[in-house]
């Protein structure tokens, strides 16, 4: 096969890290290459050396066979290399068409719309892709908004698409949708970069897999060469993974029924419609649903973050909905939001800082007004022992931070104070395996000790893992409820579209 | 770091190459090298305003040029636009600090701060201009501008068409109102008819406000401008709508060659020369000046061309019977603005009534805030 | 070959790269201004020498510095509390204002005595400079109404309003009509040290300092305020009242910025008369923005900027050069500033050209 694309050597260092230590791998054209690696591996800035944001300090980038080098994303861009980023860049109150044509090359001032409106369709309709061209894009689903991001590419002519865990953000549905798209691509000779944790795609989906550890790489296999269980070791090596224990059978005690609840988001649209959800104490519930069908809502409303408009939300059998009782109560319930950069942490202040954000109240951090350095310090330590967070250095902020860490971050300090209930929305999204091993093992740790889990997740796999029951969440409403051990994929993916009520 | 060096370098090669020109210009070092007995006098001025503002500011500046022409005076220093109230002690004490024996601070709101200084520093003589606080070391002059007022206010009321003559008037403070007054009482003492309206700008020196207040007047139909600001607002306004206009402060006619008729200016030179003399001679007392213009400290600028020649000698006349104090302005019997008697025939309201004077005289249209 | 530049936002420079990017750029204003003193046939490094020995070559010049830089401190701590909750306090000048009127009114019309006199003018500017910020506070925290204008405006309120007071109501009796409000007792002065004009109100401003500094890192007031100006999502999902916190950081910096006004017409002034504040409120902007988050560095650039004030009176002193040119000096020192804290903050990277591009 052609290399259309050749790294030699790679290596960059950032003060203090050194985040590519020795990187090579190669891509063809038409083929879909799997990078696979652990948080903070080196992938994120990898793929910052390939896009042109960073320049690298040593090494090789050959394009064609010629060497290459990128001091902008632009100049990347314009020799057809482009990347579906996990944080989409789309403006949120132009529609569809109009955050394409942005992305658009050369196009004349007085730009010929119709034409260019009907390329775009042409390419919609070739891959099948459900779109509306004249919605705005925040009324659109987390999907669909990466189908943007992908069709400006296409648009643009890109030769290397590279995708960062799309699917974090999809149904099985729309996974498998995805994955015809880019199988299309492939057959079109256009070479893609996939970045992903869940095994099953990448089994499905790779034609070649590297794995990169610690800022190398450590090998690369071709499709046969390769499975499940030899990824896992080779990606994670002699890191031990924690083990945990799916919990025990739990009691029928309510800690939590929600009857009837109406949200409205600040359009007006309902959120949450008529929406009822029983939780029992020291239960993992799992909520499965399609992106933006009322699980942050329901989240929202349970943590205080948003009004109810109407219905119920009885704790242990008492009205909490509006009554004083709330806001307590609402303290005991722990919260892993679905943005964990926007609203999990506060950017600019430290780790120990962050640590107590939920409880920078309680009388152990403080004498009166004044903060116990010493208590938040020692605090932090036990924490990043205990969840195995990788601290920069001390009193540097937060967001300088891996994704991976900062979900550390978050769950450690969420969990801090034993609240009653947990409500996690994807919070193993965008986490390598031992990341989100060790998020189930203190979730299922928790439920052990009484703790009752909301779990809103989109990776059916891991709702399988560690939930005892699931409930299927469309437009606002509870589906159903469905036992994981006897419920195929098959059935849940069709309540998650609505379809089908157990 | 690279770059810090190299401007450091570039600093230290450029000051040292400095050095070696033209030894800078400096009073005090000029002032030290003179024969000491010679020029006993050096004065420093506190300018509120700059020397180019072509009002107060530059009046003074005149002055203190004219001072200098008498041989016992050394050239002096003035700082300009220095900010009224405590700000100004620093600088008044930075006169001191460098050897001036003679200061004046030229505004009014200099008043605490020159006697704060003036405590600490009973060797050096000071004079502040318009306020009313003295000491031992301090003494206080101003002019009776109402007088020159006065008679402008003739002019005005002989040339109006319209009898509607427009007062831009900066703060409502005595020295103020005692001018409008005087102007008022000019007008009316030719034409009873004439009215004097007041607007407030509450600036000393705002081109914008006081040509906005300027343009509200004659939109209302007055036909004659005077005003009590520095800047030549008021001028240019009435220049460019084919008014009258009488200055303030200096012969500005230059900001409206047509519109300009007169002006009430200030002589400085005349006190400060006289001052600098008194504290060469060691005749200085400690006192409250308040000259008019038969010290010659205020005037009335050469009337304009357009000035008929009998309103000219008019003014000529009453201008002889003030310096010869047969002519008091303030003369009663006076109405104020309700129609009521405020000061009656015969009486001569005193220097008192008239540094506190808080009313309008009948004839003026406005109010005095409160 | 074309020059191309392209702006990166830097992480946390050190310390030591701050400290040389800040005097870096004092010697390059002064290096510029240089050559307009030589255009003025001044020698620069004699001009220079003058103004740090006017500003700090005697005990007199070192007061008035301290005397200069104190309401600026003050004024700037109280800028600098809003700044770091991302609330920009434009009206620290009015609320200076309604400070010394709070003050001033205790001073002339209370009745009372020392010693009861002195700290019941602190607390009435202070009450008064807080109500004033206040409803700029109420307006934005519960209105989402914009503080900059809110504040802004509301300065030309206050300034017409101690106006108001100084011509009318509160004019001294005895004062012949002038504007000016009758001085206060002795008992309604702060101390003043060495025979100099230095009075307590510049402990007053360490002292302040001291308590910002407290108040922001130590507590969990500041902790909250840090937290909301870095991420208001993120502090209303922990349970912060974000509206509050707005309300009450506006309120508690406008009574800050009030401070400054008793210290100065209870320090400086000993009445209330108009001009009280050549502009105190505007400058304690540059001096936040500067300072960044730090209380110390409050203190330090208002003790730079009092020498700047204080040492620019000698160039018309001395050299009688016009006062625009010690305008010009100054515009120039802070144009400096505020381009080093730029590329304190971000770089510039040179962009090659691509051969084949």
């Amino acid at each position: 096969m052609p290399k259309l694309l050749q790294l030699q050597h790679i290596r960059k260092t950032f003060p203090g890290v050194v985040a590519l230590d020795d990187v090579s791998f190669s891509i063809a054209a038409g083929e879909i290459h799997t990078l696979l690696g652990e948080n903070g591996a080196g992938k994120s800035t990898l793929m910052n050396v390939l896009t042109g944001f960073y320049a690298p300090d040593s090494g090789s980038l050959q394009l064609d066979g010629q060497s290459v080098r990128f001091s902008s994303p632009r100049d990347s861009l314009a020799l057809g290399i482009g990347m579906v980023h996990q944080h989409f860049m789309l403006v949120a109150a132009h529609s569809v068409l109009e955050n394409i044509l942005v992305a658009l090359q050369g196009v004349p001032l007085l730009f010929p719309r119709r034409q260019l409106r009907s390329k775009i369709e042409q390419t919609i309709d070739e891959f099948g892709i459900d779109l509306d061209l004249d919605a705005p894009v925040w009324q659109l689903s987390i999907g669909a908004q990466q189908w943007i991001e992908l069709i400006k590419l296409l648009m643009r002519d890109c030769r290397l698409l590279i995708l960062d865990e799309p699917t974090a953000v999809l149904t099985p549905q729309e996974a498998d949708k995805l994955f015809q798209v880019l199988q299309r691509l492939k057959q079109q000779g256009k070479s893609i970069i996939f970045i992903s944790h869940k095994m099953r795609e990448v089994m499905e989906i790779s034609d070649r897999v590297t794995i990169l550890k610690k800022g190398r790489s450590v090998t690369t296999l071709e499709a046969g060469e390769f499975n499940q269980n030899k990824l896992a070791a080779l990606m994670i090596g002699g890191d031990k993974i924690p083990e945990w224990q799916k919990s025990l059978p739990f009691s029928d005690e309510l800690v939590l029924e929600i009857e009837n609840l109406a949200v409205r988001n600040d359009r007006g649209l309902a959120d949450l419609d008529n929406f009822n959800l029983q939780l029992k104490k020291g239960e993992i519930l799992g909520i499965a649903g399609i992106a933006g069908n009322g699980q942050k809502a329901l989240a929202e409303a349970l943590t205080g973050l948003t009004r109810v408009e109407s219905g119920r939300v009885l704790a242990a059998g008492e009205d909490i909905t509006r009554s004083c009782a709330r806001s307590s109560y609402i303290a005991g319930i722990a919260h892993i939001p679905e943005d964990r950069k926007a609203i999990g942490i506060v950017p600019d202040l430290s780790l120990d800082e962050n640590l107590i954000l939920k409880n920078f109240r309680a009388k152990r951090f403080r004498h009166g007004v004044f903060q116990s350095r010493s208590a938040i310090r020692n605090n932090a330590i036990e924490k990043v022992d205990q969840f195995a967070i990788k601290a920069g250095p001390q009193g540097s902020p937060v967001r300088l931070l891996s994704g991976g860490n900062i979900q550390k971050v978050i769950i450690a300090r969420e969990l801090s104070e034993q609240p009653v209930v947990l409500i996690a929305l994807y919070p193993t999204r965008g986490l390598d395996i031992g990341s989100a091993e060790y998020v189930h093992k203190v979730i299922a740790e928790g439920a052990g000790n009484g703790m009752s889990t909301i779990l809103i997740s989109e990776d059916l796999d891991e709702l399988y893992k560690i939930c005892d029951r699931i409930a299927v969440i469309f437009r606002g409403r509870l589906i159903g409820y469905v036992d994981p051990a006897n419920a195929s994929r098959e059935q849940i993916g069709l309540m998650m579209s609505g379809e089908v009520s157990a | 770091m690279k770059k810090l060096l190299a401007l450091l370098t570039m600093l230290a090669l450029f000051t040292a190459g400095c050095t070696n020109e033209q030894k800078p210009v400096e009073p005090a070092a000029k002032a030290t090298a003179q024969p000491a007995a010679a020029k006993q006098i050096k004065a420093g001025f506190i300018y509120v305003g700059p020397v180019g503002d072509a009002g107060w500011t530059w009046s003074h500046d005149q002055g203190r040029i004219e001072m200098e022409k008498a041989a016992y005076v050394a050239p002096s220093t003035y700082i300009e636009s220095v900010p009224e109230g405590a700000e100004s002690a620093r600088v008044i004490n930075g006169l001191v600090q460098k050897g001036h024996n003679l200061i004046f601070t030229t505004s009014f709101g200099y008043m605490d701060a020159t006697l704060d200084v003036a405590s600490k520093n009973k060797d050096v003589i000071f004079m502040h201009c318009s306020g009313y606080k003295s000491a031992e070391n301090v003494g206080t002059y101003f002019g009776r501008m109402y007088e020159p007022r006065y008679l402008s206010g003739i002019i005005a009321g002989k040339m109006t068409k319209t009898n509607s003559i427009g007062y831009v008037a900066a703060f409502p403070i005595p020295e103020v109102i005692r001018g409008i007054n005087a102007f008022t009482l000019g007008v009316r003492s030719v034409n009873p008819q004439a009215v004097v309206k007041v607007v407030w700008t509450q600036t000393w020196f705002d081109p914008g406000v006081e040509r906005d207040a300027a343009d509200s007047l004659l939109d209302v139909g007055a036909d004659v401008l005077t005003m009590h600001q520095d800047a030549p607002a008021t001028l240019q306004a009435a220049e460019a709508r084919n008014a009258y206009v009488i200055g303030y402060n200096s012969d500005n006619r230059k900001f409206a060659p047509n519109a300009f008729l007169t002006a009430p200016i200030w002589n400085w030179g005349s006190i400060y020369t006289k001052t600098a003399e008194e504290v060469q001679n060691g005749t200085w007392k400690t006192a409250q000046i308040w000259s008019g213009m038969k010290e010659d400290l205020v005037q009335l600028a050469p009337l304009s061309e357009k000035v008929p020649a009998a309103v000219k000698q008019l003014v000529e006349e009453k201008r002889k019977a003030i310096v010869a104090g047969s002519l008091h302005p303030f003369s009663g019997p006076l109405k104020d603005q309700t129609g009521k008697e405020a000061v009656a025939a015969g009486v001569t309201l005193d220097d008192g009534a008239l540094l506190g004077m808080n009313w309008f005289v009948e004839g003026v249209q406005g109010t005095i805030p409160q | 070959m074309s020059l191309q530049f392209r702006v990166e936002k830097r992480e946390q420079g050190s310390a030591l790269f701050r400290t040389l990017a800040t005097s870096a750029s004092v010697l390059g204003a002064l290096f510029v201004a240089g050559f307009l003193l030589l255009s003025a046939g001044v020698n620069p490094a004699a001009a220079y020498m003058e103004i740090l020995r006017e500003a700090l070559g005697s005990t007199y010049g070192i007061s008035e510095t301290l005397v200069k830089a104190t309401p600026l401190i003050i004024t700037g701590l109280a800028v600098s509390v809003a700044f770091r909750m991302q609330i920009w306090n434009i009206g620290a000048e009015g609320q200076i204002y309604m400070g010394a009127c709070g003050a001033t009114w205790v001073a002339l019309f209370s009745g009372l005595e020392a010693p009861l006199i002195l700290p019941a003018m602190f607390a009435a500017a202070f009450v008064a400079g807080g109500l004033w910020a206040s409803v700029a506070g109420l307006l934005r925290a519960r209105w989402q109404v914009n503080e900059v204008i809110v504040t802004l405006l509301m300065n030309y309120i206050a300034i017409l309003l101690a106006d108001y007071l100084i011509y009318g109501p509160w004019k001294n009796p005895d004062g012949y009509n002038f504007p000016l409000t009758a001085q206060f007792s002795d008992a309604a002065r702060l101390s003043e040290y060495f025979n100099t004009r230095l009075h307590s109100g510049f402990f007053l401003a360490l002292f302040c300092a001291l308590a910002v500094y407290l108040l922001m890192e130590r507590t969990i007031w500041g902790y909250q305020i840090k937290a909301i100006g870095s991420n208001q999502a993120a502090a209303r999902y922990a349970g912060m009242k974000t509206g509050l916190a707005i309300f009450l950081v506006l309120t508690l910096s406008g009574a800050i910025a009030g401070v400054a006004g008793f210290s100065e017409v209870a320090g400086l002034q000993h009445r209330l008369q108009h001009g009280l504040s050549p502009g105190y409120g505007y400058t304690a902007i540059i001096i936040a923005w500067l300072a960044r988050r730090s209380a110390l560095g409050v203190i330090i650039v208002s003790l730079l900027m009092g020498i700047l004030l204080v040492g620019g009176d000698s160039l018309q002193l001395s050299w009688q050069l016009p006062v625009a040119f010690a305008y010009a000096f100054q515009g120039l020192i802070l144009f400096f500033l505020l381009a080093s804290d730029f590329f304190i903050n971000f770089r510039l990277r040179r962009v090659k050209e691509d051969a084949d591009a």
